[in-house]
């Protein structure tokens, strides 16, 4: 099937009204937790994760879980522009300037070329992925297991490495990922691990209860601390369609945005919190009046608002290609599509044409809808602020126990949402980055799998992994991230000392 | 920050060292040839164990970064004590069935967590209940835990 045929087919499915209901219905829920700081758009797909069983339709539930999080970078710049407070973590950066913006009366100009910039920037990384991802899938298809172990191996490293915080908690949230994951039967041997004499344990620790647990209650707990009450928005909004002149300062920050978020989002642990970093340092190197930015320039908002998006739609090329998750968000999808009993990789675009294109449509109608969502009905967003915390927590609390316990109909789920949330909460208190934790337990059987067939096809020749053109490439980028940042770690150490020396 | 760190760090690495005893002794390696279901786990426990070595040393090396002005005041006992609200309620939830232990729950939540009036609590407590009965039971049939008074 060619592209076009492809696309044309995708968007029958997407098209239809229960597709385009699910699709509505993901983009209305990403933007209310974009908007609501505290819930972010892992923990909001952890949690409607066992809906999945019951919308039963694969294409569907996918269509729906793609919407919340491409939804949740649209809502995600409301707030980081009226009340200085990112939605979530992608949008940090637009406080920068988006606050300073509404903070001189053009509110309503910053909101709007964030949606608008978010709307070209999504629909351009769709494109991208449209024609991106069947050639990748296609080239993936000669993967055997030593270039799987590689590639998920280095995928796991670049995760912890690009997710900015400490590499060294990174590296043991990524052990533990991997050592959860291992609990129960042995695929290949059946021996059983780590279950303690618990025959509960002998089907290992399930994803949604893992998921829901450290990303959904774990975020709750940890907020429960905060005493800081939510502001109440005064900011007059005003006119929400930007000026010519908005329009002209912003284009190639869009631009520029675009691109970024589309490459960066590629690459495993890239996504989107890194793009709209990497748009905004770009941007303000660029400008010809860096020192506009800090004080409301509408680059800062365009640019990596734009950068965000495109990140978000792109890092399904890894997932819808490859089989592997680059982020936290998407590891709920990839767990979201093992539920359904589909395995993404390269044999998903010939054995599930439907998912694949129905997918990629409906990003296109996705992206569409919340501009809609995003430009007219601002001010109803903003009304959700008032919902207090102390009402939200415990509706949550709620949806999560019974949700999780919808799954096997068993109270030994809740238990295990229970101590993963308490988990998450102490990585939290720590802090830990919690984003390698669920990678590493979606890709640990990969990891586990594709290193032993490696074993038994080369009869133990450890140069299996060197000696093919593909894995040996990744092996080196693997070792070469490993040296860059040890090197650099030294180089930084070294730099500290000497400064107050001098 | 850095005593709690230093804990960590130290399960870390006894942990690592315990997960390749167990790897090894009950899983069994294997071969290079024909690798056993300890492998994996055994590289694990390995690299948790250097892992927290090095963790170890470099907070041996690092100074406590000084307080950087005022913190935010941050309240640990509600999310233990919502913890332990959570745990009940997975209980009660088999003893005494859903819709009252939800009942419960959520008035227990809006009391102790919240400290709210009796008023708001009844009103929160009901409408939540009504409402996950209602998407969950009544819409996506899900089986529940039944009523203590109706088994």
């Amino acid at each position: 099937m060619d592209i076009f045929t492809g696309l044309i087919n995708g968007f029958s499915i997407a098209l239809t009204g229960t597709n385009m209901l699910f699709c509505l219905l993901g983009a209305v829920i990403g933007t209310a937790v974009g908007v609501l700081p505290g819930l972010g758009p892992a923990a909001t797909i952890a949690l409607l994760l066992p809906m999945t069983y019951v919308i039963g339709s694969p294409v569907t539930a996918i269509i729906m879980m793609a919407g919340i999080y491409y939804g949740a970078m649209y809502g995600g710049s409301t707030t980081s522009i009226l009340l200085n407070l990112p939605g979530e973590a992608a949008s940090v950066v637009t406080c920068i300037d988006g606050y300073q913006m509404a903070k001189k009366g053009r509110a309503g100009a910053a909101l709007g070329i964030a949606a608008i910039g978010s709307f070209i920037a999504g629909t351009v990384a769709v494109v991208g992925l449209t024609f991106f991802a069947p050639p990748l899938a296609e080239f993936a298809l000669d993967f055997g297991p030593p270039e799987y172990f590689a590639l998920t191996t280095l995928g796991l490293l670049l995760a912890v490495t690009l997710s900015g915080g400490s590499i060294i908690k990174g590296l043991i949230i990524l052990f533990v990922g991997l050592l959860l994951a291992m609990v129960g039967l042995d695929p290949i041997s059946g021996k059983i691990r780590f279950t303690f004499g618990s025959i509960v344990l002998q089907g290992g620790f399930d994803f949604v209860t893992l998921a829901m647990g450290v990303f959904g209650l774990g975020e709750i707990l940890y907020n429960l601390e905060s005493t800081v009450k939510t502001e109440i928005v005064t900011t007059k909004i005003g006119k929400i369609f930007p000026t010519l002149k908005d329009w002209a300062d912003s284009k190639w920050a869009i631009f520029r945005g675009s691109v970024i978020g589309f490459f960066i989002g590629i690459i495993p642990g890239g996504g989107a919190v890194i793009s709209s970093l990497a748009s905004y340092a770009v941007e303000k190197k660029y400008s010809k009046h860096p020192e506009e930015f800090g004080q409301g320039a509408i680059q800062g908002v365009a640019g990596p608002e734009s950068a965000n998006n495109a990140a978000s739609s792109s890092s399904f090329i890894p997932l819808l290609t490859l089989g592997i998750p680059g982020n936290a968000a998407i590891a709920m999808i990839f767990a979201a599509l093992m539920i359904q009993g589909i395995t993404p990789g390269p044999f998903l675009v010939a054995e599930h044409p439907d998912i694949f294109w129905g997918v990629i449509a409906s990003m296109y109608i996705g992206n569409a809808m919340l501009l809609v969502l995003n430009l007219p009905m601002v001010g109803l967003w903003v009304q959700m602020l008032r919902v207090p915390y102390g009402i939200l927590a415990p509706i949550i609390v709620l949806f999560t126990t019974i949700g999780v316990y919808s799954v096997q109909n068993q109270v030994f789920d809740i238990y295990s949402m229970l101590f993963f949330a308490a988990l998450g909460y102490g990585m939290r208190k720590l802090d830990f980055d919690p984003a390698p934790l669920p990678l590493a337990f979606v890709l640990g059987p990969m990891v586990e799998r594709s290193l032993r067939q490696s074993l038994l096809i080369s009869g133990g020749d450890l140069t299996i992994f060197v000696s093919r053109p593909i894995s040996g490439t990744l092996i080196a980028v693997f070792v070469l991230l490993i040296v860059g940042q040890t090197a650099f770690y030294i180089k930084r150490k070294m730099g500290g000392k000497k400064t107050p020396a001098t | 920050m850095k005593k709690y760190e230093r804990i960590t760090a130290i399960i870390a690495s006894l942990g690592g060292v315990w997960i390749m005893y167990y790897a090894w002794h009950t899983l069994k390696l294997g071969s290079i040839h024909i690798p056993d279901a300890g492998l994996l786990p055994f590289l694990c426990g390995v690299g948790l164990a250097v892992l927290g070595i090095i963790w170890i040393l470099i907070l041996q090396w690092t100074k406590e970064t000084e307080n950087e002005g005022p913190a935010e005041q941050r309240l640990w006992h509600r999310p233990l004590l919502s913890l332990v609200l959570m745990v009940l309620y997975g209980w009660a939830m088999e003893s005494v069935g859903y819709i009252t232990s939800t009942l419960i729950f959520v008035i227990a939540w809006q009391k102790i967590i919240e400290h709210e009036k009796w008023l708001k609590t009844m009103v929160i407590a009901l409408l939540g209940t009504v409402a996950m009965y209602a998407l969950f039971v009544y819409f996506l049939k899900v089986p529940i835990p039944p009523e203590f008074f109706a088994r």
